[in-house]
């Protein structure tokens, strides 16, 4: 779709209204001219993102010179847009020239190749995800996916990254040491030298001032915490695992001179006998590697082991096995006590296959500050098992949720407190390999798909759950995990449940969309642009969603074939480091973290991409736009350029035209609804005059209403009511700004309808009312009930109302606005007929089936 | 039955480990050459079946090595990809007697295909 060609006959009509209108309406005009221009670039930009999204998705082999080249293009694009959202808000957040300085700072590191892709010394596992190249290393990486991405509970703590490692070798002049070991003339020698220099080294003050404050941090939370202290070495191709190899403390005291001592013998593991073994045994050069180290909050574990979701050495990948004992993990992975076996076979509720219950004579014990003891298990439950049928249903399934979301089998260790709760220590990937499957078999079996071919793939994939479709925004917030969401149109708001989604079909959408950008970034096989699927598609039905190259459907059931032995066709690509690194760029350019506008973290300091700077800038583009609209219907004094409108309600309401509002019939002295071109001011005025939205005949108020208000509601019939004139609605072609006064409540409509639903948005604001402060709060509650059924997404403050919503299609935001304006005359005098919260469901159920009767 | 080799030279690590991962998945035998003379060594110690390589390299590039393949293994087909897409390059290479050319990005499942396409050529032939 060409950006330009759907903006210019805008801007042109806009052009041409502009030379011939009066002085007083040129701020928004110049407003708008620049808003559009904004909008142009930030297309542009989303369009190059929505490219490298695709490029880095896996499915192609790029090259540095690709990456430069798209990054230029949409660095130039980005630079652009805050130019001329600097001249439209008077630069009024130069904030967000620091933050683009910051962002474009990091890519630059990442287009250079710069072997830390990032400098902080320390981070907390809540800012960690997997594969960011954050230098977590290969074991925090993941279990910080775990816990952000699938919110399972994995303790709280922080990561000591490689960059730390860096650090800490530098200060202490080992860099030479290290880069000389391999041709050392004893290798022995030269480690045992390593390991001393490393545990009698000095702390730089960089990483020991932000362990100190991380450690505060902590302790604000957990105050009587013992921590583990692990290690996490930042392996190049995923394919060694060190299992076992590098130090990992126990029951470490959250004092920083112990959090150092501790820290320092988990790098110095680095240079042991045995993993100097193992490394020459998979021919990596220890100098090679950096070490990260996890620190984490311990659990106090009744139970605790490793689960593998799919066990090596089977062909049947259906299955998984969890290994358990009394007390902490150790005992099992090493072996130290006898330990229960259960396998389990994957399903929807895993079921036990085969269980063997052995005898635990001891168990590790978790002291508090101390290292762990070994203790004799109590006789009575030395026969028992470690782990009774419902944990282990409960744990297979996140054992399967697991290994689904990293697309590949999982080496996981986790815990079982006192209150029940199963934690989870680590998910590092299980080196196994298996025959590759073969495309699905469905097309052979004759099954019929109930979509096929219809629609548009964002992202490649196949997932298969139970479709769930929102009746609301805030019911994607009761989304199961696994499940495949269908709904009308795309929304960033998606974002926060997208990590555990199978699938994403939607209606209307598109590829350069916020959400597609998600989608993308997070893998979620998508398909948008598919007619109907609301209404094929059933709530509750369990479908395969088949989203790749050779083909687009979806099937009645769950299709295990289809699957292979994930949920979800991943991408293996995540396997090749360089590609890890490499696609890591797109953690500063595409991930999205500024969702909602109206939340009070919707601020330039907060952009940790360009995609949030796209956003911040589009949604404070329309914000400046709104607000110079008002001011200009607001402080009109003369007419010129303004006529009022005449409708067969007395609405008051007086149109200025910035360019193609109206048709042009030659100067008029007042206009009428057949003359207004405007297409979202039309829509509005249709919904204003659906029948039996506007009442005519005044509500009467209650003696209570009476004595709070002090003032009876005024009938708006009368010709003379001096409020009237208020009334202005700020029109063009695709737009209007209205600010109607009616009475003593406020309504402020703007909104954009055009053709590309990237620029389309409604936002509206209510406000005040005559009665008294309950029955203005039911009205409230109405009118955000009725505009999050119609899709909004609403917000109350005090007497204040704020709904928007962006990016929907053109003939749905039509539809939209004829609702808000039904709405905004049904509303009128509501607030007098809400006698108690009953007719407030009510009034919602006349409204949404189309009666407007106020009695 | 011995598997297909492809061989694979760029003088970008990330094109080579990326098309191992994804070629490998097919079923091919993969090595990766960072560049072009060490690769041709190992064309005389062993047999290829499609040679995909880069276009423009440091030292022997990508016509180079087509030349020296056509000519030496004729039973083995070269792909040639670039970064620098432009039409005068795409007719060198054909003229060269090249199985296929692609603009970098290069989408996977086009390369499978053509790689696919390039062995049963081969096959027929035999």
């Amino acid at each position: 779709m060409n950006v330009t060609s759907s903006i210019m006959p805008f801007l042109n009509a806009f052009a041409r209204a502009f030379r011939t209108k009066p002085r007083d309406t040129a701020p928004v005009r110049s407003a708008f001219d620049l808003f559009g221009k904004v909008l142009e670039s930030n297309n542009k930009a989303l369009e190059t993102i929505a490219d490298m999204g695709d490029k880095l998705g896996g499915g192609y082999l790029f090259d540095a010179i690709y990456l430069r080249d798209a990054y230029g293009r949409l660095r130039e694009d980005v630079r652009h847009s805050m130019a001329i959202f600097r001249d439209l808000t008077h630069n009024r957040y130069p904030q967000l020239d620091d933050s683009y300085e910051r962002i474009d700072g990091l890519i630059a590191r990442v287009l250079d190749d710069k072997p830390s892709l990032s400098d902080e010394c320390v981070i907390p596992l809540d800012s960690i995800s997997w594969g960011s190249g954050q230098g977590a290393g290969g074991k925090m990486g993941p279990i910080a996916e775990v816990r952000n991405r699938l919110r399972m509970e994995v303790p709280d703590g922080f990561v000591v990254t490689t960059a730390a490692y860096d650090e800490y070798m530098k200060f202490n002049g080992l860099g030479d040491d290290i880069r000389r070991l391999a041709n050392a003339p004893s290798r022995e020698q030269a480690r045992v030298y390593l390991r001393g220099a490393i545990l009698h080294g000095a702390m730089p003050p960089a990483v020991s001032n932000n362990i100190a404050r991380a450690l505060l941090k902590l302790l604000e939370k957990h105050p009587s915490a013992s921590l583990a202290l692990r290690s996490s070495a930042d392996e190049e191709d995923g394919n060694c695992s060190f299992a076992g190899q590098f130090a990992s403390l126990l029951g470490v005291s959250p004092e920083p001179l112990a959090v150092e001592l501790a820290y320092r013998q988990v790098l110095a593991s680095l240079f042991s006998d045995k993993a100097a073994a193992y490394a020459a045994q998979k021919e990596i050069p220890l100098a090679k590697l950096k070490m990260a180290v996890g620190c984490m909050v311990m659990v106090d574990a009744v139970a605790s082991g490793v689960a593998y979701s799919t066990i090596p050495g089977e062909h049947d990948r259906g299955r998984m096995m969890i290994s358990s004992a009394w007390g902490l993990g150790e005992s099992v992975v090493e072996a130290r006590t006898g330990t229960d076996e259960f396998v389990l076979r994957k399903a929807e509720q895993p079921e036990l296959v085969q269980a063997t219950v052995r005898e635990k004579k001891t168990m590790l014990a978790a002291r508090e500050r101390c290292e762990p003891v070994e203790i004799d298990v109590a006789d009575e439950r030395r026969n028992m098992p470690s782990l009774d049928a419902g944990q282990l249903g409960a744990l297979g399934k996140k054992v399967m949720d697991i290994e689904r979301h990293f697309g590949n089998p999982r080496d996981i260790e986790w815990a079982v407190d006192r209150n029940g709760v199963i934690w989870f220590l680590q998910a590092r990937r299980l080196n196994i390999s298996f025959p590759e499957t073969h495309p699905p078999q469905v097309v052979a079996s004759g099954q019929a798909a109930i979509i096929d071919g219809l629609g548009v793939i964002v992202q490649h994939g196949v997932g298969a759950g139970t479709v769930f479709i929102p009746k609301k925004p805030s019911d994607i917030f009761d989304m199961p995990k696994g499940a495949v969401l269908v709904a009308s149109h795309d929304s960033s708001l998606f974002v926060q449940s997208m990590p555990s989604l199978a699938a994403i079909i939607t209606e209307q959408g598109s590829a350069v969309s916020h959400m597609a950008a998600l989608s993308r970034e997070l893998q979620v096989p998508t398909i948008v642009n598919v007619p109907r699927a609301t209404h094929i598609l059933k709530h509750g039905q369990e479908v395969t969603v088949i989203a790749d190259a050779d083909r687009l459907a979806v099937y009645d059931g769950i299709i295990p074939e289809a699957l292979g032995s994930t949920g979800r066709d991943f991408s293996r690509m995540e396997a090749v480091y360089e590609y890890r690194r490499k696609r890591y760029i797109l953690r500063y350019i595409s991930t999205l973290h500024l969702i909602d506008p109206l939340m009070n973290d919707f601020m330039p300091e907060r952009c940790r991409t360009l995609h949030d700077i796209l956003r911040f800038m589009h949604e404070k583009a329309v914000a400046e736009l709104v607000d110079t609209a008002r001011e200009a219907g607001r402080s009109f004094k003369k007419r010129n350029g303004v006529v009022p409108l005449d409708l067969p309600v007395p609405a008051g309401i007086m149109v200025m035209d910035l360019g193609g509002g109206l048709v042009d019939a030659g100067p008029v002295k007042t206009v009428g609804q057949d003359t207004v071109a405007s297409v979202p001011f039309r829509a509005i005025l249709r919904g204003m005059l659906r029948p039996g939205a506007w009442h005519a005949d005044p509500v009467r108020l209650k003696a209570r209403d009476f004595l709070s208000s002090m003032i009876r509601m005024p009938d708006l019939a009368t010709a003379h009511d001096s409020t009237a004139g208020y009334n202005v609605a700020v029109i063009s072609a695709n737009y209007v700004n209205m600010s109607i006064r009616f009475g003593y409540h406020f309504n402020m409509l703007d909104a954009f309808c055009s053709g590309n639903a990237k620029n389309n948005h409604l936002y509206f604001r209510f406000a005040g009312g005559a009665t008294d402060l309950v029955k203005r709060s039911r009205r409230l509650e109405l009118i955000s009930r009725i505009l999050g059924s119609l899709g909004m997404s609403v917000k109350m403050k005090g007497d204040l109302l704020i709904g928007r919503i962006s990016g929907l299609p053109h003939a749905q935001m039509e539809e939209l606005l004829e609702k808000t304006g039904t709405l905004i005359a049904y509303a009128r005098q509501l607030d007098a007929v809400l006698h108690d919260d009953r007719d407030v469901d009510r009034y919602e159920w006349q409204f949404l089936k189309g009666n407007y009767g106020l009695r | 039955m011995e598997k297909s080799r492809i061989m694979v030279i760029d003088d970008e690590k990330i094109v080579g480990d990326m098309a191992k991962m994804s070629l490998e998945q097919e079923g091919y035998e993969v090595e990766t050459f960072l560049n072009a003379e060490p690769a041709l060594e190992r064309l005389k110690e062993k047999r290829f079946d499609v040679v995909v390589t880069d276009y423009k390299m440091k030292g022997i590039d990508g016509m180079e090595v087509l030349r020296t393949v056509k000519r030496d293994y004729p039973g083995t087909a070269v792909i040639m990809i670039t970064a620098f897409a432009n039409l005068d390059a795409a007719i060198e290479a054909l003229r060269g007697d090249v199985h296929d050319f692609f603009p970098k990005p290069v989408k996977i499942k086009e390369l499978k295909a053509s790689i696919k396409r390039a062995l049963e050529k081969e096959l027929a032939a035999k």
